[in-house]
């Protein structure tokens, strides 16, 4: 990603011991932690996914997170949005939420914004990040996050969860589809959709090994591969995608323009 | 064995006799799938929306009907 063993990261004994477990492996290592420490990514969303994603990555040992979401904490959200508690509810999300990651690992720093991502579209708090986990509910929404990555050059890391059902995909901008070529579509809003708590925890997790991977640089990652889960038969599929030569988002940035 | 002008595929899983040389949209409107928002896989490859009109499908094509997720 950004890192490019420019900046000097230093890790203390501590935190050495935190990461023990993944340091001791070879795919990672001390360089390795030190990448993890050296990213900041941006978690677009705190309902289900972010629950996880947040939490998977801040005890990982991301150096920066960034988190937003624009809602409080309410009852209905409690069967599957983990990082919130019932005596959050009519918290702000962002502030429940940056509350526990504080006291799951204080060697993160992490921001937290209440707020719409809408309105965040140019400015530095997403721009910043090396990678974007995308934890929203919805398409607009993932329509905005994937111009910022086409804009900015930033992997954006599609999760999407239904039911007892969930999809997940890595796009990296040039090189990979983009979210417009997949789902070049709109759909009627469905209102409340019904959801079991394991399917954003199964999701949001394989979000957070691409995040990882893609920070560490390893491959054999998602992209150009749309992973798709079924909870209730109990299966994972993937379908292989490639750039939509006709969409109209990303053909510009192909342009160079 | 299906008759000369029909082709056996599977479609979702499930063996189905369908018109020779019907195309991916002909497939969806015979199966009604859902309005809008539908992702099409033919052999495991992603067929883009703009070309159902054009896409063949072959004897023995696996076809899969998803619908994608957008809930966080
Ligand atoms: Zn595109």
């Amino acid at each position: 990603m950004k890192y490019t063993g420019q900046r000097e990261i230093s890790l203390s004994e501590e935190e050495l011991r935190r990461y023990n477990r993944q340091i001791i492996m070879p795919l990672i290592g001390i360089e390795g932690q030190k990448r993890l420490k050296d990213a900041c990514v941006f978690v677009a969303g705190l309902g289900g996914l972010g629950s996880i994603s947040s939490m998977y990555l801040v005890a990982a040992g991301i150096g920066s997170l960034r988190i937003i979401d624009r809602d409080v904490v309410d009852t209905t959200n409690l069967n599957r949005q983990v990082i919130h508690w019932t005596d959050d509810m009519g918290k702000e999300k962002s502030v429940s939420a940056l509350e526990k990651l504080k006291r799951l690992n204080p060697y993160c720093n992490i921001e937290a914004i209440t707020g719409s991502i809408d309105d965040l579209e140019s400015s530095a708090f997403i721009a910043d990040a090396s990678i974007i986990v995308d934890a929203t509910d919805n398409l607009e929404t993932r329509r905005v996050l994937n111009r910022v990555s086409l804009e900015k050059s930033i992997p954006f890391i599609y999760g999407g969860v239904d039911g007892f059902s969930g999809m997940v995909t890595t796009f990296v901008p040039h090189e990979t589809p983009c979210f417009d070529c997949l789902f070049p579509f709109d759909i009627k809003k469905k209102g409340a959709i019904g959801v079991v708590g394991p399917t954003p925890g199964i999701i949001a997790s394989i979000q957070v090994m691409e995040a990882i991977k893609l920070i560490l640089g390893i491959e054999g990652t998602l992209k150009g591969r749309l992973l798709y889960f079924s909870g209730i038969d109990m299966l994972f599929r993937e379908v292989k995608v490639e750039k939509n030569p006709e969409c109209p988002v990303c053909s510009r940035y192909r342009a160079g323009l | 064995m299906a008759a000369r002008d029909k082709i056996e595929v599977v479609i979702n899983g499930v063996r189905e006799v369908v018109p020779k040389d019907i195309t991916i949209a002909g497939l969806i409107e015979i199966y009604n799938e859902r309005d809008g928002g539908l992702i099409v896989e033919q052999n495991n490859r992603y067929v883009f929306p703009q070309r159902y009109g054009s896409t063949i499908v072959k004897q023995g094509d696996r076809i899969e009907f998803i619908n994608p997720d957008f809930g966080g």
